[in-house]
């Protein structure tokens, strides 16, 4: 062989360097998806570029390239205000390149730009594909459809332990204004990257086998303008939350989006602390209708009370214009029916074992109040009563004459010769008429 | 009392109570059966609010050990 044909790595790879660059034009755009993206110390950052071939589930190209500092800066920050997508591996990119060989470091892309639409084109088309196929296998709604319970208490969390959102969390719902108790507790799971689809479904089932033991779920995240979400938008995840069989709610803090969790979960909030809230909104809710059936209960006594007091009000009448009833024996009943509501009141009142109900002895105090404000006025019409009673009133010398049992007020209706029987204060006397 | 069944849930103490509200308000009860009620419909609001605003040690345990 002739050894001036024999070439150096040096002067082969030179040679590959120039042939590109002859041949190569100046600037493609390509698209392809981002699997490593890693900034390093001087600034620039390095990524890898690889085409997946999907029916055989194998690469068929893959590239390194690299974004120069100047242009990194640039390139992040004009792709994530657009997007609210952080730039990192595993969403696609259409980005405009020059192709480049280096004598050392061989074959690399070095990118000049990005078309951040692309990428938000191909989220909105995952997403869709994805909702499309769950809406096919009919579970769309199902999270959606679940009952929430009447108390919600024990809430599943998922999260990530770094995550800010989860103590924010905690935080707001520990801290509500009227005492509700909630417990907690935590399910591990990563927020963002890759191994959110498998952390977030092992924490689902692991709820799942202790179903019984929570009323709901809540997925959260600490947001922030940009966020890698991408995790979030698979097909397993989204099917696992929309047949879950707690009510799920998100709060994954995404400010432009709903992921196809949050479309899928049973309630969507914006943030963790949102999610706190609704849950406080909730048992508030419920300590509202305790306070309002209390209060019903109360109205319809004292209502009651008025009944009972307007009934006796209409006999003390009858027996003030002189109609002999048996004023006593009704003014006893009135008066235990009375007696027996004081007592059911007092029952409620005294047996109320925290001292410090406010809800319930505000509404029972009240309600006692009403009682004593009705037995006072029972009181008052019994007293004339009485002093209208026919006792009162044959003790002052008056007396009542019968004439066949009959209380005697007209005396043309006594015929000569028929007995009477007039009764005084003391006791009674039989006379017979004379004279007329 | 059945009310006072510990295993009751809330859902079940809420819904007792307000179909004891609703007799209340269809005014059917005598007196002798309102104070009964009056009685069940205490246990019912003391019970709900002990659940929403108290902290069960039992729920709490059975928690932290999963």
């Amino acid at each position: 062989m002739d050894d001036n044909r024999i070439l150096t790595l040096f002067e082969l790879n030179s040679l590959v360097r120039e042939t590109l660059s002859l041949t190569m034009g100046d600037e493609y755009w390509i698209q392809a998806e981002l699997s490593e993206v890693h900034p390093n110390a001087n600034g620039h950052c390095y990524v890898e570029f690889v085409q997946k071939d999907d029916r055989h589930n194998s690469l068929s190209a893959k590239a390194k390239g690299i974004i120069w500092r100047d242009q990194w800066v640039m390139i992040k920050s004009y792709f994530e205000q657009t997007t609210g997508q952080s730039f990192v591996a595993g969403i696609k990119v259409q980005v405009l390149v020059t192709v480049s060989f280096h004598e050392i470091y061989g074959y690399s892309l070095i990118i000049h730009d990005i078309n951040p639409e692309y990428t938000m084109g191909d989220m909105a088309r995952r997403r869709r594909e994805i909702l499309k196929q769950i809406e096919a296998d009919g579970i769309l709604t199902m999270n959606k459809e679940l009952p929430f319970p009447l108390s919600v208490q024990r809430i599943a969390v998922i999260s990530s332990a770094t995550a800010a959102g989860y103590g924010d969390f905690c935080r707001q719902l520990n801290d509500n204004a009227s005492g509700l108790v909630f417990y907690v507790h935590f399910f591990q799971a990563a927020m963002q990257g890759k191994q959110v689809e498998e952390s977030v479904l092992a924490a689902l089932d692991e709820i799942n086998a202790h179903r019984d033991l929570f009323d709901a779920v809540v997925i959260i995240r600490g947001g922030g303008a940009t966020s890698d979400l991408s995790g979030f938008e698979t097909y397993p995840l989204a099917a696992a939350c929309a047949q879950f069989p707690l009510p799920i709610i998100t709060g994954i803090g995404h400010e432009r989006d709903d992921t196809v969790i949050d479309i899928v979960a049973h309630t969507r909030v914006k943030t963790p602390t949102a999610a706190a809230q609704l849950l406080i909104d909730h048992q508030t809710e419920q300590l509202t209708m305790l306070e309002d059936a209390a209060m019903s209960i109360k109205e319809n006594i004292i209502e009651r009370m008025k009944t009972e007091s307007e009934r006796l009000n209409v006999l003390a009448e009858r027996s003030l214009r002189g109609i002999p009833l048996r004023v006593d024996k009704e003014l006893l009943r009135v008066d235990s029916v009375c007696q027996k509501l004081q007592s059911g009141m007092n029952a409620i009142i005294s047996n109320e074992k925290h001292g410090v109900d406010t809800l319930l002895n505000r509404i029972m105090y009240a309600t006692k109040q009403g009682l004593v404000i009705e037995q006072g006025k029972l009181r008052l019409i019994a007293q004339r009563v009485d002093d209208n009673s026919p006792q009162k009133v044959l003790s002052k010398g008056y007396s009542i004459t019968y004439a066949d049992g009959k209380a005697v007020k007209d005396a043309s209706a006594v015929k000569p010769d028929s007995e009477l029987k007039t009764v005084v204060s003391n006791g009674s006397i039989y006379s017979k008429v004379i004279k007329k | 009392m059945k009310s006072m069944d510990k295993k009751m849930t809330y859902a079940e103490a809420m819904k007792r109570l307000q179909a004891i509200v609703s007799a209340v308000e269809s005014d059917e009860l005598d007196v002798d059966q309102l104070t009964v009620k009056l009685k069940e419909a205490k246990e019912l609001i003391t019970f709900c609010k002990d659940k929403l605003t108290s902290t069960s040690d039992e729920v709490k345990k059975i928690l932290e050990s999963l």
